[in-house]
C-alpha cells in the first residue's frame, strides 16, 4: 500500500495511456475512435506532467516538447491506425520527431542519416510493397488487431518498469552517476564543441570503431546478397 | 553537458514500449517490421542522450551501427515478406503461425483470415496412363487425366 501512494501519479498515468491505446484501437462494434483521439491530448500532457517536469531552459524545453511529442504521438497513432499505409506515414511522423530530438542533444549529423534513411529509403520502400500488396477494401488482418487487450496491459507493464528504473537513477533522492571523464580509456575525446560533427563522429568511428565499421560493411554487403537471393522471382510477370 | 538525460529516457521508453505493443498487435507482417524500426528508434534516442550526457562520441557512433542493422533488416525483411506474399497472396501473419502440414488449419485462424485466404490450387499429380478418372462425390473428376477413352470419344466427335 505504501508503495502505490507513493508511485499513485506513475499508475494512473500508465493506466491513461492504456486506456487511450485501447480506445485507439479498431475494434469490430465500433466504427469511430472519436473518445480516443479525445483522450490523446489529455494524455499527452499526463506524461509531460508528471514525467518532464520543465528544467527552466525555456527554448530547449519548448523543442524538446515539441521533438518529443511528435514522436510518441506518431508512434501512438501508427500502433493503432488500421489503414497499413497511413500506418507507415505516422512512422515517418515519428522519424522526423526522433530526429528533432537528435539534434536537441547535439547530433546533427545522425538527425540528417536517419531522415535520409528512414524516411527516404525504409518508409518509401515499406509504402511501395503494402501498396503492391493492397486488398480491395481493406483485409481483416488490418481491422482486427491480435490480443490488443493483453498487448497493451503488457506494454505498458514494460514502460512502467522502465519509468521507475529511470526515476531510481536520476530522481531526485537518487545518486547520481558520477562521470570520472579519466577513467574512461577512449582514444578520440572530443575536442572542443566537437559533438555530433561529421568529423568527430567519423573520428570515433575510424578510430575506436574501425573493426566495427569493417563488419558493418560486410553485413551490408551479405544483406544484400541475401535479399537478391530470397526476393521471389516471377514467372507470370507479376507480385 | 545536458544537466539530465531522464527526460529523453523518457521518451525512448515509450517510444519502446509502444512499438513493443504494435509488434504484439498487428497482424500485417509489414507493420511489425516497422514497429520493431520504433523500438529500435527508442533505443537510438537513448543513446544520443548518453552521448549528450557524457559528452563523447560512442552513443552516436552506436547509433550509426543500429541505423545501419535497421537498414539491412529493411532489406531483408522485405525479400522474405514478398516470398511470402506470393505463396498466399495475404499479408497475415496469422497464415504462417505453423510450419507444418497444410491440412491442419492454424489454431488462431478466424473468419476473417479464411475469407481473405485464396483456395490453394491444385498441384498436377501424374497417373500412369490407360486407367479410367476417379469420380469424387461432388461429381467432379478427381484427378483430371486424360484417359484413353475421352480422347477417342474426342475424336469421334470431331
Amino acid at each position: 500500500m505504501n508503495w502505490v501512494s507513493e508511485n499513485i501519479a506513475l499508475i494512473v498515468t500508465l493506466v491513461l495511456l492504456g486506456a487511450n491505446i485501447l480506445l485507439l484501437f479498431p475494434s469490430t462494434g465500433r466504427k469511430s475512435g472519436i473518445p480516443g483521439f479525445l483522450l490523446l491530448p489529455v494524455t499527452l500532457a499526463g506524461l509531460g506532467w508528471v514525467f518532464l517536469q520543465p528544467t527552466g531552459d525555456i527554448v530547449r524545453d519548448l523543442l524538446f516538447y515539441m521533438a518529443g511529442g511528435t514522436a510518441v504521438l506518431g508512434g501512438l497513432l501508427m500502433t493503432t491506425q488500421r489503414n497499413p499505409v497511413y500506418a507507415a506515414l505516422w512512422f515517418a511522423v515519428a522519424t522526423l520527431g526522433v530526429c528533432g530530438l537528435f539534434v536537441i542533444n547535439s547530433a546533427p549529423f545522425l538527425a540528417a542519416v536517419t531522415i535520409i534513411v528512414y524516411a527516404g529509403a525504409i518508409v518509401v520502400t515499406f509504402v511501395f510493397v503494402i501498396m503492391l500488396a493492397q486488398q480491395e477494401q481493406g483485409s481483416g488482418y488490418d481491422r482486427i488487431p491480435q490480443q490488443p487487450f493483453l498487448a497493451t496491459v503488457l506494454g505498458c507493464l514494460l514502460v512502467g518498469t522502465m519509468l521507475l528504473g529511470i526515476e531510481k537513477t536520476f530522481g531526485p533522492e537518487s545518486s547520481r552517476l558520477s562521470v570520472d571523464r579519466t577513467a574512461l580509456h577512449v582514444s578520440s575525446l572530443p575536442v572542443e564543441n566537437d559533438l555530433g560533427s561529421p568529423g568527430g563522429v567519423g573520428r570515433s568511428l575510424f578510430t575506436d570503431y574501425l573493426f566495427a565499421v569493417e563488419l558493418a560493411g560486410t553485413v551490408l554487403l551479405v544483406a544484400t546478397i541475401g535479399a537478391i537471393a530470397i526476393a521471389p522471382r516471377r514467372p507470370q510477370g507479376s507480385l | 553537458m545536458s544537466p539530465d538525460p531522464s527526460h529523453y529516457l523518457v521518451v525512448g521508453a515509450l517510444l519502446f514500449g509502444l512499438g513493443a505493443i504494435g509488434f504484439l498487435t498487428r497482424r500485417n507482417l509489414i507493420l511489425m517490421m516497422l514497429s520493431s524500426e520504433l523500438m529500435l528508434h527508442g533505443v537510438s534516442v537513448n543513446l544520443t542522450a548518453f552521448s549528450q550526457y557524457h559528452g563523447q562520441h560512442d552513443g552516436q557512433a552506436l547509433t550509426i551501427f543500429v541505423l545501419t542493422i535497421a537498414a539491412c533488416e529493411a532489406g531483408l525483411s522485405l525479400a522474405i515478406i514478398l516470398a511470402l506474399y506470393q505463396r498466399t497472396r495475404s499479408l497475415d501473419i496469422r497464415l504462417w503461425t505453423t510450419l507444418g502440414e497444410e491440412e491442419l488449419m492454424p489454431p488462431m485462424a478466424d473468419s476473417a483470415s479464411r475469407e481473405i485466404e485464396p483456395p490453394a490450387e491444385p498441384l498436377p499429380k501424374l497417373v500412369p496412363a490407360g486407367r479410367r478418372p476417379v469420380i469424387g462425390a461432388d461429381g467432379h473428376v478427381v484427378t483430371p487425366v486424360l484417359s484413353n477413352s475421352q480422347v477417342s470419344g474426342k475424336g469421334a466427335k470431331a
